[in-house]
């Protein structure tokens, strides 16, 4: 009676690492990442930064903040996202490289 | 049931700000109700001060809160907040043209039309107090929803203050700890000086943040895709009724309950992070922030004092953040500010937390930077 309001098991696929999050519909992108232990770089977590950056290749997400002020017209058209503050919606596949700019989250 | 107790305990501020707007429709001494209630809190705090809850969470570590229900309270505030605006310019406007005293009866409810000087003075403190907890909602809204996002600035823009919701995200979340923070208050600051300040430098960066987002995409400034200049537009119904209610009266009205609602943010801010040091491009990190988190301030503030935990994990719905073991004032909010109005008073209190903080928390360097400033 109240499928309505259930969430969704999703799979989010990271290229080119091939590792994989679990979460469900709605569920925060970096949050559900960080929190099965993927070493995804951050630092402000409310999307001011741009550190947690990645491409959307396949999939929704639901924006939780205008990323215009951080990513620029050309990144927006590419499809690149605030991994803190995209809301997962359907399955998805991600490019983001865990390797990179790793002072932003270290330093 | 303990879903129901999680859920209704954040509505002390919606049932206080609707009490102020009855009060300030009924008239008399009823419109000193929002003062009364700003008091009344102020010492159940105080009294209050020792408890203190961690958040609630089921046995498999979902929260009780639900998302739904608290963004509808959170949106519905803005109502409630344009109606306390809406039942102060109707107190002005009967004050400005000498309406006669009477009684009418109106749903049980007894109003006394016509409003005295000394009452009209606490109509505005009443509001003013009120609107500027707004901020606990416009502070909310400006993390999780691209919608809330908007609400924010409306709430924001009902203190004057819509610039409050990009220089929070993109500056304070930033560079908190950081001189080149506004809302961090350095050592030996007062809370007065503090408002002026930061105001200035918050409206300052939302200016800089829009002019670059407006060069990156060709647009000139003069646009009507100029969001620093909306902020300010979607004040412009607020100085509109103010001025036609009650011309003079009126623009004096409006002007104290924005310094009003604006001192109650930032002192907000400068309690938040007072004297706190973070490094030049380090993480910020638990230490970077003062904890108020006894219960009744708690409750009040929709757990806004759990500023450590707020500023680490920024995604965070405020009925899941919990305690980090931060620095922790061990007070509340209420306590606080009444100490914060008196500089040498706060000064005397924070010398000991903050002696703790540069023993305890910091690192060699800022314990270093630390020593640039006195008490």
């Amino acid at each position: 009676m109240f499928n309505f309001f259930e969430k969704k098991d999703l799979k989010v696929k990271l290229i080119p690492s091939l590792q994989k999050v679990q979460l469900k519909t709605g569920d925060n992108l970096l949050a559900s990442a960080l929190a099965q232990g993927i070493k995804w770089p951050h630092k402000c977590r409310v999307g001011s930064c741009g550190t947690c950056r990645c491409k959307l290749v396949e999939g929704k997400i639901s924006p939780e903040i205008d990323f215009e002020n951080v990513l620029n017209p050309e990144q927006l058209k590419e499809g690149y996202i605030l991994a803190c503050k995209s809301s997962v919606k359907t399955d998805l596949l991600i490019h983001v490289n865990l390797h990179k700019e790793k002072k932003d989250n270290t330093t | 049931m303990k879903t129901l107790f999680v859920n209704t305990r954040y509505l002390i501020v919606p049932v206080m700000s609707i009490i102020t707007i009855l009060g300030l429709i009924s008239g008399g001494i009823n419109v000193w109700a929002g003062v009364a209630l700003f008091g009344i809190s102020a010492i159940v705090d105080t009294a209050t001060k020792n408890i203190h809850l961690r958040a609630d969470f089921d046995e498999e570590g979902n929260s009780y809160g639900i998302k739904i229900f608290q963004y509808a309270v959170m949106y519905l505030m803005l109502i409630v907040f344009v109606a306390l605006q809406l039942a102060l310019v109707w107190r002005i406007y009967q004050y400005v043209n000498g309406s006669p005293f009477d009684l009418y009866s109106f749903y049980g409810l007894t109003i006394q039309t016509g409003i005295t000087t000394t009452n009209l003075i606490g109509a505005i403190i009443s509001a003013g107090l009120w609107a500027g907890i707004g901020i606990i909602y416009g502070h909310e809204l400006s993390h999780n929803k691209k919608e809330g996002f908007f609400i924010s600035r409306l709430i924001m823009s009902l203190s004057g203050a819509s610039h409050f919701t990009y220089a929070h995200v993109y500056q304070h979340h930033l560079h908190l700890g950081h001189e080149n923070d506004p809302a961090t208050a350095p050592r030996g600051r007062n809370v007065y000086m503090h408002t002026w300040l930061s105001h200035a430098g918050q409206c300052k960066f939302s200016y800089d943040l829009e002019t670059s987002r407006l060069k990156k995409k060709g647009k000139s400034f003069l646009s009507l895709d100029n969001r620093w200049i909306l902020g300010y537009l979607y004040s412009l119904p607020s100085i509109v009724l103010f001025v036609w209610a009650g011309g003079f009266v009126g623009v004096a009205a409006l002007l104290s309950l924005w310094v009003i609602a604006n001192f109650e943010l930032e002192a907000l801010n400068f309690m938040g992070h007072y004297g706190l040091i973070r490094e030049k491009n380090k993480p910020v990190e638990h230490k970077h922030s003062w904890d108020n988190d006894s219960v009744f301030t708690d409750w009040f503030f929709i757990a806004i004092g759990r500023q450590a935990d707020h500023h680490v994990r920024g995604e965070t719905y405020f009925w899941e953040l919990d305690d980090v073991k931060g620095p922790n004032y061990g007070i509340g909010y209420f306590s606080l500010f009444l100490i914060t109005l008196v500089p040498p008073l706060f000064r005397s209190y924070m010398k000991k937390h903050l002696d703790n903080w540069d023993q305890k928390y910091a690192n060699e360097k800022e314990r270093e930077i630390a020593s640039q400033y006195g008490y």
